[in-house]
C-alpha cells in the first residue's frame, strides 16, 4: 500500500519539477527584460506606494491620502481627470477617422510619411510646443492675426491659450497623432474581404459598419480611448510650459511637491498623490477591460 | 439565335487597371442552373469578370444582364449575388450561425424564420454541430463550408466562387469540390466557379471556359475542351500535354518516327514546329515486332496510378516524352530499358516552334 | 463612360491629407513666420537671426549630441534586449506571453511623475547619478508601444518553422537569430527603434524632475532668456525630429526594396 502511493507522490512531484524547471527555462532568456522593468519601474514605484502610508518619521498612516483627497488637491484631481475625457473625445474620432482613410486609401510611400511625422507629434509636448502654439495662437500669433483677416476671431469669445480649454486644445497637437498611431494597426486588420462579402449579401455601406465594421474596431477604440485618457490626465510637460500654475492638475502638483518648490506638513504628501494617479488610471481601465472579456471570444 | 433563358450574360465587357487590360470584351452566357468554370492562367482576368459580376468592380464597357435584365449600373448590395472568397471571408465577431444568417438580416427577415434558415444551410453543409462556433474556431475547410452556406442562405441569382478551394489541402479540395458540386446540382443554383486548377474545373463543371489574356478562348463541356480543343492554347491548358519537336510539311507533321495530321493549319507554318500529344497517344513498348514506323527510346521512370502507369522516357534525339499506358503493359518497363515509341494520334496540334 | 488612365486620390483621401495639413502647418507654418521676424531690424523684416542665436549657444552642440546618445543607448537596449526577448516569446516562452504582455502595460498606467517621484527616493546613489540610466528610463517608458509593435510583426511570421528549418541545416540557437530571423523581423524592429527614439528626444517630465539636462530641459532654460529665440528653437526641433525620423523611414524602404530585389 505505501509503496505505490509513495510511487504517485514521486511522481506528481517529478511531474511538477517539470513544470517548473520548464517554467524556468522560459524565464531565463526574458530575465534581463525582467531585470530591467523592475529596477527602473516596478521597484520605484512599488516604493512609493509604501512610502504613500507613512507619515515624517516612517510610521504607518492614512494622513497623507485624507490630505490628498480634499481641497485644492481634491480640486486637482477633478481637472486632470476631466482634461483626460475631453481631451480623449476630442481627440479619438478624428484620429480614428484619419487612421481609416490613410490606410484604406493612401499609398505605401503616404503611410511612412505619415508615420514618421505622427511619432515625431505624439512625442511633441513641453516647452517647444508651447512656444508654438503662443506664436501661432497667442493674441499677437501669426494664425490669430491670420484667421482675423479672414473673419474669424478666435479671442472674441473670450478664449485664451493658457485656460483649460486653451490646454485641451494644445493637447490635441499630440493626442490626435498618438490615436493615429495606436488605431492604424486595427484599421490594417479589417480584411477587404469583409466590406465585400458584406456588400455581395446586401448589405448598405452603413448596414456593413453597423454588423461589421464597428464592432470590429470597437475594442482597439476603447484601447486607444484609454491610452488617450492615460496620456492627457498624466500629460506634465506641456502643462507646465502653458499654464504657469494657473490651473490645478495633479501631475503639476506632484512636480512642484518634488522640486521642493513648495513646503507641505506631510514629506509624503506627493508620493499619494502619485498613488492616487496611477489609482485613478487602474480604475478607467476596468471598462475596457469588460469590453475586453466580452469580445475575448471571437478574438484571437 | 437567342435563347429563351439565360441566366447569367456578359456582353462585350471590357476593364483595364492604369493601361493593363485585365478583361478584352468578354462575352458569356450561362444557363440557369448550370456550373461554369473560369479557368486560365494567374492574371488572365478570371477575378476581374466575377467582380464585375457581383458588382465589386465597375467595367469600362459593356453589360452585364441577369434573366435579361441589365444589371450593369446596379450597385454591388442590390445585385443578389453569393460570393465566396479564396479565404478569410468570414465575419470573425459572428458565429457560423449568425454568418450565414447575414444575408437575409440585410433583407430584413426576422430572427426566428433566419436563424431557421441559417441552420438549415449549416446542415447542408454539415456543420450544424459547429454554429456558435466563431471563425477562428474553424479550420480552413469547415470556414469554406461556412462561406458557402452563407452564400446560398440568401438563394442567390448567381454564386460566385473565386477559388474557394485553393487555400485548403489536397484532400480537403477533393471533397469539398464534390459537396459544392452536390449541393449546386441539388439547389439548382447557377454558379460560375473561378479556378486555376483545370482538374477542379474538369471535374465539377457542366461547361469550363478558358480564358487567355481577358479573352474567353473556349467554353464548351469537359470532353469536348478535352478531345477537341479549338487552340493549341486550350490544348496545351487543359490536361496534359506532350510538347515534342516536329517536322510540318503543310498537312502532316512527322515526329516519333510517324506522322499525324495537323489540325490548327491556321497560322502561318514554319517548317520546325512543336507538335502537342496527349500521354495517352503514345505508346511505349519493348521493340520485339518492329512492323510500325517508332522511336527508339529509354525509359526514365515509371509512376503507378492505379489501373493506368505513367512512364516517361529520354528518345534518341533528348526529348523527353511521357505516355499513359494501362498498367498491365507496363510490367516490363524498368529505368534504363530501351523501349520503341509509337505515335498513336491520327490528328495533333501543333505550335510555332518558339513559342 | 471613359475613365482616366491612372486613379485620381479619392476625395476622402484629399480632403484628410488637406485637414491634417492644416491641422500641422498652421501652428508649425506660424511659428516659422514668427521664428524668421527680426524686430532688431525693423517691422516686418525676416532673416535667419533667430536660428543663428540658438546655434551659437554654446550648450546647443552638447545638449543635442547628448539627446542622441541617450537615444541611441535607448535604441541598443531596444535591440539587445528587447528583440531577442518578443522573438523568444514567439518562439518557445508561450506560457509568459501574458505575464510580459502586462507587463509592458505598465508604463501606461503608472504616469510619469510617479515614477520620477519613486526613481528619485528608491533608486541607489550611484544608478541616479549615472545619466545614461535616463536610456534605460526612455526604454522602458516606450515598451508599452515598442513590444507591441514587435510583438504584432513577429507573430505574424511563421518563426517556429524557419528556426526549425535552420537548425535542422545545423544552425546554432544564437545563429538562428542572428542569421535568420533578425532580417525577417526587420520591419517590426526598425518600427519599434523608431519609436524609441522618438520618445527618447521628446522625454522631459522624468529628465527634469530627475535634475538632469537633456536637450529638451535645454530648450526651456534658454527659452526663458529670448522669445523669438525659443519660437526658433520649438520650430527647430519639430522640423528636425521629423527629418530625422524621415530620413531613417526612407532608408528603410530603400534598404527593403534592395533585398526584395536582390532575392
Ligand atoms: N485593382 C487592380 N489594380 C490594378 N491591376 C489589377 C487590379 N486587379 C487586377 N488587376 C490586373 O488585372 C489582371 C487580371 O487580374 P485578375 O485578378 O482578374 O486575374 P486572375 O485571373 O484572377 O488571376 P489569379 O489566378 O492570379 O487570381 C492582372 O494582370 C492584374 O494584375
Ligand atoms: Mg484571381
Amino acid at each position: 500500500m505505501a509503496k505505490p502511493l509513495s510511487n504517485t507522490v514521486d511522481k506528481g512531484a517529478a511531474n511538477r519539477g517539470a513544470l517548473v524547471s520548464d517554467f524556468t527555462r522560459q524565464l531565463v532568456p526574458i530575465l534581463p527584460l525582467l531585470v530591467l522593468i523592475v529596477v527602473f519601474l516596478i521597484w520605484p514605484i512599488v516604493n512609493v506606494a509604501i512610502m504613500a502610508f507613512e507619515d515624517n518619521y516612517g510610521n504607518f498612516t492614512f494622513d497623507n491620502f485624507v490630505v490628498a483627497s480634499q481641497g485644492v488637491y481634491a480640486q486637482a484631481f477633478g481637472n486632470s481627470i476631466s482634461l483626460g475625457i475631453y481631451s480623449a473625445l476630442l481627440a479619438s474620432i478624428p484620429g480614428a477617422v484619419f487612421a481609416y482613410i490613410i490606410e484604406s486609401r493612401g499609398s505605401e510611400f503616404l503611410k511612412r510619411i505619415i508615420n514618421s511625422a505622427t511619432s515625431v507629434l505624439a512625442n511633441s509636448g513641453g516647452v517647444p510646443l508651447a512656444f508654438m502654439f503662443i506664436a501661432a495662437f497667442g493674441a499677437e500669433g501669426s494664425a490669430t492675426v491670420l484667421l482675423k483677416a479672414i473673419g474669424l476671431d478666435i479671442y472674441a469669445g473670450g478664449f485664451t491659450l493658457f485656460s483649460y480649454w486653451g490646454l485641451v486644445l494644445v493637447y490635441c497637437f499630440f493626442q490626435i497623432p498618438i490615436m493615429v498611431l495606436v488605431f492604424s494597426p486595427a484599421v490594417q486588420a479589417l480584411r477587404r474581404e469583409w466590406t465585400e462579402a458584406a456588400r455581395s449579401l446586401g448589405a448598405s455601406k452603413w448596414q456593413y459598419w453597423r454588423h461589421v465594421g464597428f464592432p470590429l474596431l470597437f475594442p482597439s477604440f476603447s484601447a486607444s480611448f484609454l491610452l488617450l485618457f492615460a496620456s492627457a490626465f498624466s500629460a506634465y510637460a506641456t502643462a507646465r510650459a502653458m499654464t504657469v500654475g494657473t490651473i490645478a492638475l495633479v501631475p503639476l502638483m506632484i512636480g512642484t511637491l518634488i522640486d521642493g518648490n513648495v513646503i507641505v506638513d506631510q514629506f509624503n504628501l506627493g508620493k499619494a498623490l502619485a498613488i492616487g494617479m496611477v489609482l485613478v488610471t487602474a480604475l478607467a481601465m476596468v471598462p475596457y477591460l469588460l469590453i475586453q472579456r466580452r469580445v475575448a471570444r471571437w478574438q484571437k | 439565335m437567342k435563347k429563351k433563358s439565360t441566366a447569367l450574360r456578359l456582353r462585350g465587357v471590357t476593364k483595364s487597371f492604369a493601361g493593363l487590360t485585365a478583361l478584352d470584351s468578354l462575352d458569356l452566357d450561362v444557363k440557369p442552373g448550370e456550373l461554369v468554370a473560369l479557368l486560365g492562367p494567374s492574371g488572365c482576368g478570371k477575378t476581374t469578370a466575377l467582380r464585375i459580376v457581383a458588382g465589386l468592380e465597375k467595367a469600362d464597357s459593356g453589360k452585364v444582364l441577369v434573366r435579361g435584365e441589365d444589371i450593369t449600373e446596379l450597385p454591388a448590395h442590390k445585385r443578389h449575388m453569393g460570393m465566396v472568397f479564396q479565404q478569410y471571408s468570414l465575419f470573425p465577431n459572428l458565429t457560423a450561425e449568425e454568418n450565414a444568417a447575414f444575408g437575409l438580416r440585410m433583407q430584413g427577415v426576422g430572427g426566428a424564420e433566419r436563424k431557421a434558415r441559417a441552420l438549415e444551410l449549416l446542415d447542408l453543409v454539415g456543420l450544424s454541430a459547429l454554429a456558435k462556433r466563431y471563425p477562428h474556431e474553424m479550420s480552413g475547410g469547415q470556414q469554406q463550408r461556412v462561406a458557402l452556406a452563407r452564400a446560398l442562405a440568401v438563394e442567390p441569382e448567381v454564386l460566385l466562387l473565386d477559388e474557394p478551394l485553393s487555400a485548403l489541402d489536397a484532400k480537403v479540395r477533393t471533397s469539398l469540390r464534390e459537396e459544392i458540386r452536390r449541393l449546386q446540382l441539388e439547389l439548382g443554383t447557377t454558379t460560375i466557379f473561378v479556378t486555376h486548377d483545370q482538374e477542379e474545373a474538369m471535374a465539377i463543371s457542366d461547361r469550363v471556359a478558358v480564358m487567355s489574356r481577358g479573352k474567353i478562348e473556349q467554353i464548351d463541356t469537359p470532353d469536348v475542351l478535352y478531345s477537341n480543343p479549338a487552340s493549341s492554347f486550350v490544348a496545351s491548358f487543359v490536361g496534359n500535354m506532350n510538347r515534342i519537336p516536329a517536322q510540318f510539311d503543310g498537312k502532316h507533321a512527322h515526329l516519333l518516327g510517324g506522322k499525324a495530321k495537323v489540325s490548327n493549319t491556321d497560322s502561318a507554318a514554319p517548317t520546325s514546329v512543336v507538335a502537342l500529344v496527349r500521354p495517352e497517344n503514345i505508346r511505349l513498348f519493348k521493340p520485339a515486332h518492329n512492323a510500325k514506323a517508332v522511336a527508339d527510346a529509354t525509359v526514365l521512370n515509371r509512376s503507378f496510378l492505379g489501373p493506368v502507369s505513367q512512364v516517361t522516357a529520354r528518345t534518341a534525339d533528348g526529348h523527353v516524352v511521357s505516355a499513359l499506358l494501362p498498367t498491365a503493359d507496363t510490367g516490363d518497363l524498368h529505368a534504363g530499358d530501351a523501349v520503341a515509341v509509337e505515335l498513336l494520334a491520327k490528328q495533333i496540334m501543333i505550335e510555332g516552334s518558339n513559342a | 463612360m471613359k475613365r482616366l488612365g491612372f486613379k485620381l486620390p479619392s476625395a476622402g483621401l484629399f480632403i484628410a491629407v488637406l485637414l491634417a495639413g492644416v491641422f500641422v502647418l498652421l501652428p508649425l507654418g506660424s511659428a516659422s513666420e514668427y521664428s524668421f521676424r527680426t524686430p532688431a531690424l525693423g517691422p516686418g523684416t525676416y532673416g535667419w537671426d533667430n536660428y543663428a542665436w540658438f546655434v551659437s549657444q554654446p550648450d546647443f552642440g552638447t545638449f543635442i549630441t547628448l539627446s542622441l546618445l541617450l537615444a541611441a543607448v535607448a535604441a541598443g537596449i531596444t535591440l539587445l534586449v528587447l528583440v531577442p526577448t518578443v522573438v523568444w516569446l514567439n518562439l518557445r516562452g508561450q506560457k509568459l506571453r501574458p505575464l510580459m504582455e502586462f507587463l509592458t502595460l505598465l508604463p501606461l498606467v503608472i504616469p510619469v511623475v510617479a515614477l520620477a517621484i519613486g526613481a528619485q527616493t528608491s533608486l541607489p546613489v550611484e544608478l541616479q547619478s549615472n545619466q545614461y540610466s535616463l536610456s534605460f528610463f526612455y526604454f522602458v517608458l516606450a515598451l508599452p508601444y515598442t513590444y507591441r509593435t514587435l510583438d504584432i510583426g513577429i507573430r505574424a511570421i511563421p518563426l517556429k518553422t524557419l528556426s526549425e528549418a535552420a537548425r535542422s541545416l545545423g544552425a546554432s540557437q544564437i545563429k538562428v537569430i542572428a542569421l535568420v530571423l533578425a532580417p525577417v523581423v526587420r520591419g517590426a524592429v526598425i518600427a519599434s527603434v523608431f519609436l524609441t527614439i522618438a520618445l527618447s528626444l521628446g522625454e522631459f517630465t522624468l529628465t527634469s524632475l530627475l535634475h538632469w539636462q537633456t536637450f529638451t530641459t535645454w530648450v526651456t532654460v534658454i527659452s526663458q532668456s529670448n522669445i523669438l529665440g525659443a519660437i526658433a528653437l520649438s520650430v527647430f526641433t519639430i522640423v528636425a525630429a521629423f527629418a530625422l525620423l524621415l530620413v531613417v523611414g526612407l532608408v528603410s524602404i530603400r534598404t527593403k526594396r534592395r533585398q526584395v530585389t536582390e532575392e
